[in-house]
């Protein structure tokens, strides 16, 4: 399948007089499945909606293809963006129906596999005339699953599919798209906060921190450049000083250190035990601000 | 191969490693064809991207080969070329840490030398 670049340039956006991105850019290549992590108010949902032109920016440009997405609807055509179900619409409850949103949808995505959607509904166990607002949260989260997975876009993007469903649909789900993801090498842009059980899937992480994009990198090369250190304080100390030390904790005289850079020669060096961490750790290390001890 | 990516290594350095124990242990014999990139993210749930770097790792060292358009097949002499690639290994990864565990209890070079008579025997018996 043939896709484009999508790419942000410069982008900023505000909300009333809070400014949540900050002069981003981001470049997405065609035929990966990219990971977008962040904490919540990071900015994810409002970047994902401004690349896929479902939300407006106050400065910068969202291309695909070299061609701006706004309005665009050969771009829009290869995009999909399949968000969050809600429970309620405008003021009321969610009336509208499983069948109204896979109708919708096969209008809107001109590469949509019908085929591919009912053997999906079936595979979910979901009934089409059930409406949204009666639906569980791991239900609506099946549908957003459905309809990106159905539409067959070049670019698809998936907004937290993971959250609220339970942990074998879980890995049923990462099973799905990574057989589709055989077939048609699509690109795909995941965000999830269930950050562990998703690394293997990714290709690239994007992390995103208080509206900046702070890593975009292969996913294995980004945790390999991180480890844990301890030992006693003051061994911790001298085997670090000059690596870049993220977060600290303390217990008595014990000490251990999350460290970027090159830790792996220490423990022949020094007194200490080097460990690796995992994705989760390295997000925590990086975007935990000292709330995490 | 191992039924799951357990261990905070690297997950194609897993993938690697797996081949070459199931290698070792002639489950996979010379001009045997390895499970192909798709099988491997599919099996263990990983990106084919990861699966193929564990792949290439092994193709690098010599112990797999590429046939164009079939896939990967375990390569000549490859049980040697893993024994080699592991020895290689062996002093850094099993030996050092072993003699660091034991300073740090206090054993006695003759001390440590008995455990691994008595280790070796236990094997063979």
């Amino acid at each position: 399948m043939s896709a484009g670049i999508l790419k942000a340039q410069g982008l900023c956006k505000s909300y009333k007089n809070k400014e949540v991105l900050h002069n981003l850019d981001l470049e997405i290549e065609p035929g990966k499945i990219y990971g977008l992590i962040g904490r919540n108010g990071a900015g994810k949902t409002t970047l994902l909606g401004i690349l896929t032109a479902q939300n407006t920016k106050n400065s910068g440009q969202v291309t695909y293809d070299g061609q701006d997405v706004w309005e665009n609807q050969r771009a829009l055509n290869d995009i999909c963006f399949s968000r969050e179900m809600q429970a309620t619409l405008f003021s009321g409850p969610n009336n509208l129906k499983i069948k109204h949103y896979l109708r919708s949808a096969a209008i809107y995505y001109p590469h949509w596999d019908q085929a591919y959607a009912d053997r999906l509904l079936e595979e979910f166990k979901l009934e089409t005339k059930k409406k949204i607002s009666q639906l569980s949260k791991g239900q609506m989260s099946m549908v957003t699953i459905l309809i990106a997975l159905a539409s067959r876009s070049p670019v698809t993007i998936l907004d937290e599919p993971a959250a609220g469903l339970d942990v074998v649909m879980r890995e049923r789900f990462y099973q799905l798209l990574l057989e589709d993801f055989a077939q048609t090498g699509r690109t795909f842009i995941v965000s999830t906060h269930i950050i562990e059980e998703a690394a293997s899937v990714f290709e690239r992480v994007i992390i995103l921190d208080e509206g900046r994009i702070i890593e975009n990198a292969p996913t294995e090369e980004l945790v390999d450049q991180f480890r844990y250190v301890s030992g006693r304080d003051d061994v911790v100390d001298r085997a670090c000083s000059g690596l870049q030390v993220l977060m600290t904790h303390q217990m008595g005289r014990h000490k251990t250190v999350a460290v970027r850079g090159d830790a792996v020669r220490l423990a022949a060096e020094e007194d200490v035990d080097v460990s690796p961490m995992n994705l989760q750790n390295v997000f925590v290390a990086l975007c935990g601000h000292g709330d995490a001890q | 191969m191992r039924g799951t990516l357990n261990d905070q290594s690297l997950i194609y350095l897993q993938i690697a490693r797996m081949l070459e124990d199931d290698i070792l242990r002639g489950v996979y014999q010379e001009e045997d064809q390895v499970p192909s990139t798709n099988e491997l993210a599919r099996g263990y749930n990983i990106n084919p991207a990861t699966a193929a770097k564990g792949l290439n790792l092994l193709a690098a060292d010599g112990i797999l080969y590429k046939r164009r358009g079939i896939g990967m097949f375990v390569a000549k002499g490859a049980e040697e070329a893993v024994r080699r690639k592991r020895k290689a290994a062996f002093y850094n990864g099993y030996v050092k840490p072993l003699v660091k565990e034991g300073a740090s209890l206090d054993l006695t070079g003759a001390e440590l030398l008995d455990m691994i008579t008595q280790a070796m025997k236990e094997e063979k018996a």
